[in-house]
């Protein structure tokens, strides 16, 4: 029975527009690689240092298609049934929760695999160069993609199980991967090398993500490694925690998939002004700004398109918004201290990368989940008909909308503003860095806003339209590092200086001069960059926002 | 525009999709304060024809006023004229319903103060001022269509048009319904209403609009519908018991005209027909029924509703029309 839900979980993808379009774009993008780096002469290059250069950028670059793409459907698979209604249908069937659950998980991992099995010319290809062993290299690079796929598959079904809405499950998704992915590789990265046990938790939880076990693959030293030898072993670390996260998220998930999941009364709408005192108080101080007073009307120089969208988003309220921003920025506070104290010999250099860093996590992970819903969303509940009915403009539409995120993001932007303030404080000379830094986030935040919005308009899903948006900034930002991560190899210095002109983040990382961006000159290049990424992102907006609201 | 002339006109309204023909030359009035009820098949094109009514979509020919107000020139001044409900709710989530009325008031460009009066006018007038500070989304079905009705009430417009305001409401939210639709008319709202439940219609609407394949093939009251579309009316004879229902159904039969309908229920022991017949015609039939000693004691004609009408309309254009397309 549990058949049914494979086949129906794996061709209702496969029809899609969307998944045709990712395997023609993985199967070119694999094709170029090989054909760029195939020998153009006769002449035998016994080292194998060619193969390995192609091995190389074909493993970061599935590495990248899979953190990339995985996530995007299994995130929406549980949620989107429960929100249709049919996840109701299928609990009230005879077939157990493992076996629906195994159904999604299979039809899904079934289409991923898929996307791997494109690579599979390519790898050949690239063992036929010579110089790479099949079954210490390829075959063991494989294994790790594909624990790699079935651990974000469960991952993201565990995120899309407890999430409400398709937008809050693909936040939540992507923003473990990255969790997993990238920010486990901080703590080795400015503890390597250094004596006691916290050294050694941080080489152990760097394992958690597949990066260091592909670079070891790759014959790569480390993320970020001082010239030291890394210890090996990482790819066997990374099987052994994919395995066990895998079993604890498809348990959990298992465990949700009940009649439960769906036994939830309709809110009753209590107000705090109806309640006691006490409670009145007691919620004035863990909320600030109480989601659940009864509010004003809107005032007359405000918005109303701004305020509602501030009303209806769960996250983007801004009694969850000043908790992450008041966390972010003690949290930058206290590395800023901790480095310029001299607790830590990390050098401000570095204090000021991580800051980048968690910024830059902070808008990708955050960004596109409110810039894509802004129209799409509303196209999909049908609230784009009723707006349109009303005196409202299409500029004062969109700028209402636009002005919701921009201000979310300008809040975002403090969470790290208090440690950089303190760097400058501390050693004044920084100010001019600092302050271009911030110019870099400042375009990298809107580049992220504008660039979802237009994704958004036009999508007709606000699912579709948020994992394309997660992709591209993805691919922007996290995507052309793997250039970096390839330089002096790979690529020359000024291939990489080329990719990362493209990058706000590592120009950012630049000016910071964080290790191992020192060499690199990104900043005016990008800001001009950025600005017409971002003026074509407005112009398509806005056609489309102003084609939306004409009559049909 | 004068008090004497039609609030809503349409005038050969069309539109053409590609090879469909979704709208074909419409053309009809409405007065002040008047219900219209819009049915018709699905595809008929009863939802387009609303959405150029409310400036959402462009005609492809012929012309439609609102108060004297082209919808596709002036669309400013419509947006002020016209209270839409569209068929999907359009909820927010995360919204109680007081911010929900609150932000569409604010949209419309209604004063904070004069919004608040406002906005408890028109709970009062729907009946939903207990639903204040619930979610939206928490509503049920009825609940949520009082809302939209709230709101399409909110600046005050003199056209409400409500597509499908009965849909999926259960029967008391229906009967509540149809209070609230007649208490607009009360105030002078000119109203467009279309649906499919036709029985609801009938009971508020003072005007019948059948739409079917883009063309409006019949147009006012229900009895002026009935007498045009319509020759045949249809007759019940009530037996005692059902032993001689076959005797009865087959002297009906020798009757009437050779294509005649007549259907005999067991159940309910009646014969039902439809027949073009005269009342001094039928005498003989009863006559007839009479001296072959069928024990009956009803002998009446069964009153023609809204369904009806719609059925023959729809079934005796159906043989003579070749299709056309199927509109959205």
């Amino acid at each position: 029975m549990g058949y049914a839900i494979v086949e129906r979980e794996l061709l209702g993808t496969m029809r899609t527009g969307r998944a045709f379009a990712l395997q023609v774009a993985t199967s070119i993008a694999f094709a170029v690689l090989i054909v760029s780096r195939w020998p153009g002469n006769a002449t035998v290059e016994l080292s194998g240092a060619q193969a390995r250069e192609v091995f190389r950028l074909f493993a970061y670059g599935l590495l990248a298609i899979l953190l990339l793409l995985v996530p995007a459907f299994p995130a929406t698979s549980i949620v989107n049934e429960r929100k249709r209604g049919t996840l109701a249908l299928l609990l009230t069937s005879p077939l157990p929760a493992w076996s629906v659950y195994a159904g999604k998980a299979l039809g899904t991992l079934l289409f991923a695999s898929l996307l791997l099995a494109l690579s599979v010319p390519a790898a050949t290809a690239a063992y036929a160069m010579g110089g790479i062993s099949f079954t210490a290299e390829v075959l063991p690079l494989y294994a790790i993609l594909g624990a790699v796929l079935v651990q974000y598959t469960a991952l993201a079904m565990l995120a899309s199980s407890c999430a409400n809405s398709t937008d809050a499950a693909l936040r939540s998704a992507y923003g473990l991967v990255l969790l997993l992915a990238l920010v486990s590789l901080g703590p080795h990265y400015f503890l390597q090398g250094k004596p006691g046990v916290l050294p050694q938790i941080a080489e152990w939880l760097r394992c958690v993500s597949p990066v260091p076990a592909v670079m070891e693959l790759a014959g790569h030293g480390d993320v970020g490694a001082f010239g030291l030898g890394a210890a090996a072993g990482t790819p066997g670390r990374f099987l052994i925690f994919a395995g066990v996260s895998i079993a604890a998220c498809a348990v959990l998930t298992i465990a949700r998939l009940n009649a439960f999941l769906l036994d939830r009364p309709r809110p009753q709408g209590i107000v705090t002004d109806d309640r006691s005192a006490a409670e009145r108080w007691f919620r004035r101080c863990v909320f600030l700004v109480d989601p659940q007073r009864r509010k004003r009307g809107i005032g007359p120089l405000a918005n109303p398109v701004m305020v509602k969208e501030f009303r209806t988003r769960r996250f983007g309220r801004f009694h969850w918004l000043l908790r992450l921003v008041a966390v972010s920025a003690i949290v930058s506070l206290l590395l800023t201290y901790a480095a310029t104290s001299g607790t830590i010999d990390w050098g401000v250099e570095t204090i000021g990368g991580m800051m980048v860093v968690l910024q830059v996590a902070l808008i990708i992970v955050l960004t596109p989940s409110l810039g894509a819903s802004l129209i799409s969303a509303e196209r999909e509940s049908g609230g784009w008909e009723l707006l349109r009915m009303t005196p409202l403009t299409a500029a004062s539409i969109l700028s209402g909308k636009l002005a919701s995120v921009l201000s979310t993001l300008l809040l975002l932007m403090l969470a790290t503003l208090p440690g950089y303030l303190v760097m400058i404080w501390i050693h004044p000379p920084l100010r001019w860095q600092v302050w271009q830094a911030l110019i870099c986030l400042g375009w990298m935040a809107l580049l992220a806003m504008l660039l979802s919005a237009a994704v958004g308009s036009l999508c007709r899903r606000t699912a579709v339209a948020t994992v394309v948006s997660y992709g591209l900034l993805g691919a922007g930002c996290l995507g052309t590092m793997l250039f970096w991560l390839g330089r002096g190899t790979s690529f020359s210095h000024s291939t990489v200086q080329s990719v990362l002109t493209v990058n706000p983040m590592a120009a950012a990382l630049t000016i910071i001069a964080a290790p191992g961006f020192t060499a690199y000159t990104l900043a005016p290049a990008n800001w001009w960059w950025m600005g017409g990424l971002c003026l074509a992102c407005s112009a398509v907006l806005l056609v489309q926002t102003w084609r939306l609201t004409r009559p049909q | 525009m004068n008090d004497s002339s039609p609030v809503v006109a349409l005038r050969e309204l069309t539109k053409v999709y590609g090879r469909l023909t979704a709208l074909d030359r419409l053309s009809l009035a409405l007065d002040r304060g008047r219900i219209l009820g819009l049915i018709g098949p699905n595809g008929a094109g009863k939802t387009t024809a609303i959405k150029i009514l409310v400036g959402l979509a462009r005609p492809s020919g012929g012309s439609a006023t609102i108060a004297g107000c082209d919808c596709l020139r002036r669309p400013k001044q419509l947006k002020r004229l016209v209270g839409y409900m569209p068929d999907t709710f359009g909820s927010y989530d995360n919204m109680r319903v007081w911010e929900y009325l609150d932000f569409f008031g604010a949209a419309f460009g209604i004063r904070r103060a004069a919004r608040k009066r406002r906005i408890d006018e028109v709970m009062a007038i729907t009946g939903s001022a207990s639903m204040r500070d619930r979610y939206v989304e928490s509503l049920s079905h009825g609940m949520k269509q009082r809302v939209g009705i709230a709101r399409t009430l909110l600046h005050d417009p003199s056209v409400l048009i409500l597509d499908e305001p009965a849909n999926g409401l259960d029967p008391e939210a229906r009967i509540e319904m149809r209070q609230i639709l007649l208490r607009l008319a009360e105030l002078g709202k000119t109203l467009i209403v279309s649906s499919h439940i036709l029985a609801e219609l009938s009971r508020v609407c003072d005007l019948i609009a059948i739409l079917n394949r883009g063309r409006l093939e019949a147009f006012g009251t229900l009895a002026e519908i009935m007498k045009n579309v319509s020759q045949q009316r249809t007759m019940e004879v009530q037996l005692v018991g059902r032993e001689h229902l076959a005797t009865a159904a087959e002297i009906v039969r020798g009757y009437l005209e050779s294509d005649a309908e007549v259907v005999p229920s067991p159940a309910e022991a009646t014969v039902r027909f439809r027949t073009g017949k005269a009342d001094r015609e039928l005498v003989g039939l009863l006559a007839r029924l009479a001296m072959s000693h069928v024990d009956l004691t009803q002998f009446r004609e069964i009153p023609t509703d809204l369904e009806d009408a719609f059925l023959s309309v729809t079934n005796s254009l159906r043989d003579q029309q070749t299709p056309t397309g199927v509109a959205s």
